[in-house]
């Protein structure tokens, strides 16, 4: 297993794609932060809660790029074909997506740390050039970032579950993108599904960075309930790669 | 043929999709050290064949094994097979040497063996390119090497020769021809007759999923007429 591990790293870092996501990222995040930071009034920037919901937006994009890293690690292979040399080499198809699952949330953990890292500094300091003082602790930071992290290495997983039962790359990356972005979105807040709507995966993954506490989970329970779906969706994954022939 | 030292050997092979039949009822061995054409019009039934001996596929009946298993089943299966089944099966930002490396990291191939083929099919300085900047012929090549690595007894290769140039198809020729004399397998499915005239011992011709001819070179001869002569006619009858 050691050796796939090594395989699957190797090729996640012999092309530029994840280069490309995570700077994507980084410069997504400062732009999203700098909006709110410079476009709220001062009245509602004051505010405790605010402040952690703008931070948090770090941990959204970490999220969402996570899973999408996670995806196209193995939607990518079908797309330009080199998912046939690679179960040639591994016939055992199920290990293949163990090795993905396991390299894509290495890397996506950075990405959530790196993402909540960089919200917390623009964050902060966007408050600071404002005047307005910081109303979280050293407990709230921590959290953000741990919580990101967590966050985003089981959201890789949920990724590559996703991809390989969908297997085709652009209604994955659409799907992802939208789901996390709108769908869940439209359930928790807009249609008011609040008890049924912090249940759903991205918003246990808010909640594991320590957001929206009264309304949402505790972060330990969040990132236990986020791990299940992990699992499940590697496993629905791992079994459809397993059973499903190829083209 | 001896059953026993078969290094292919399909039983009853059937492949449905639907209600549609793609593979119906094949059998055929590989003895070790021959060098078999694999012919068939386009949609025969050649790609899935290989695909079913190469465990990419799911066989509705019939089994298909290589070395007396299934692919899936082999202990060190790039030790044993090589394939190439498309010319294309790349990923355009990664370099040649890369793409090697990865695999030959999961087949745990050590490192020199990556140089090694890469010298055989005569890519080493290319090797740094993206696979993008790559030829057709050069990807030929680069997927050749993908399949030496493990220095494989079995070679099971799907339109090799495509895009390759005269001096490129007289070298694969010469490969494939001293692969078998030391005592390799080869299955090459082709489309180029004449192509594959210079190189087999036998071929197997597929025609809407069954196997209609399974020869050496001299028996075709012996009818009478060229190898094109006895495909054409071979592949013009309704399947029924």
């Amino acid at each position: 297993m050691t050796a796939l591990l090594r395989s699957e790293l190797l090729k996640q870092r012999s092309t530029r794609t994840n280069l490309w996501l995570f700077s994507a990222m980084l410069g997504l995040v400062a732009l999203v932060i700098l909006l709110h930071g410079f476009g709220l009034s001062a009245e509602i920037l004051g505010r405790r809660t605010s402040q952690l919901e703008v931070l948090g937006q770090g941990q959204r994009l970490g999220t969402l790029f996570a899973a999408l890293l996670g995806a196209m690690s193995i939607t990518v292979e079908f797309r330009h074909g080199t998912i046939r040399p690679t179960f040639l080499a591994t016939p055992r198809r199920g290990r293949v997506v163990a090795a993905k699952v396991g390299v894509s949330m290495l890397v996506g953990v950075p990405f959530g740390l790196m993402a909540a890292a960089v919200a917390a500094g623009v964050g902060s300091a966007s408050l600071a050039a404002r005047g307005l003082e910081i109303r979280l602790d050293g407990g709230d930071y921590a959290l953000l970032l741990v919580g990101s992290a967590a966050g985003a290495g089981l959201w890789a997983a949920i990724g590559v579950g996703l991809g390989a039962l969908v297997r085709n790359q652009v209604p994955t990356v659409v799907g992802i993108c939208t789901w996390l972005l709108l769908v869940e979105g439209l359930l928790f807040g807009d249609i008011g599904l609040g008890n049924v709507g912090r249940f759903l995966p991205g918003s246990l993954a808010k909640a594991a960075s320590g957001q929206d506490p009264m309304t949402l989970l505790a972060p330990g329970l969040a990132a236990v309930l986020l791990a299940l779906y992990a699992a499940a969706a590697a496993a629905a994954g791992w079994a459809a790669t397993t059973r499903r022939d190829v083209a | 043929m001896g059953v026993s030292n078969s290094v292919v050997r399909v039983s009853s092979l059937t492949k449905r999709y639907g209600r549609a039949t793609a593979i119906d009822d094949l059998t055929f061995s590989l003895d070790s050290g021959t060098l078999t054409g694999f012919l068939g019009p386009n949609g025969a039934g050649k790609s899935t064949t290989l695909r079913l001996l190469l465990g990419l596929a799911e066989p509705t009946a019939g089994e298909a094994l290589v070395f007396g298993r299934r692919y899936r089943d082999l202990d060190d299966p790039a030790s044993q097979v090589g394939a190439v089944l498309e010319s294309n099966d790349f990923h355009p930002g990664r370099s040649g040497r890369d793409h090697l490396r990865a695999l030959a990291l999961a087949a745990r191939i050590p490192r020199v063996r990556v140089e090694e083929v890469l010298e055989f099919v005569q890519l080493a300085k290319a090797a740094d390119r993206l696979v993008g900047t790559y030829s057709l012929g050069m990807r030929q090549r680069l997927g050749l090497a993908a399949a030496l690595l493990g220095d494989p007894e079995l070679l099971i290769l799907d339109e090799p020769a495509n895009g390759l140039d005269p001096a490129g198809v007289h070298w694969l020729r010469t490969f494939m021809r001293r692969f078998a004399s030391q005592g390799g397998t080869v299955l090459l499915a082709s489309h180029v007759l004449a192509e594959v005239a210079q190189t087999v011992d036998r071929v197997l011709i597929i025609h809407c999923g069954r196997i209609v001819a399974a020869a050496g070179l001299g028996e075709l001869a012996e009818r009478g007429g060229t190898l094109e002569d006895a495909y054409l006619e071979l592949t013009a009858m309704e399947a029924s």
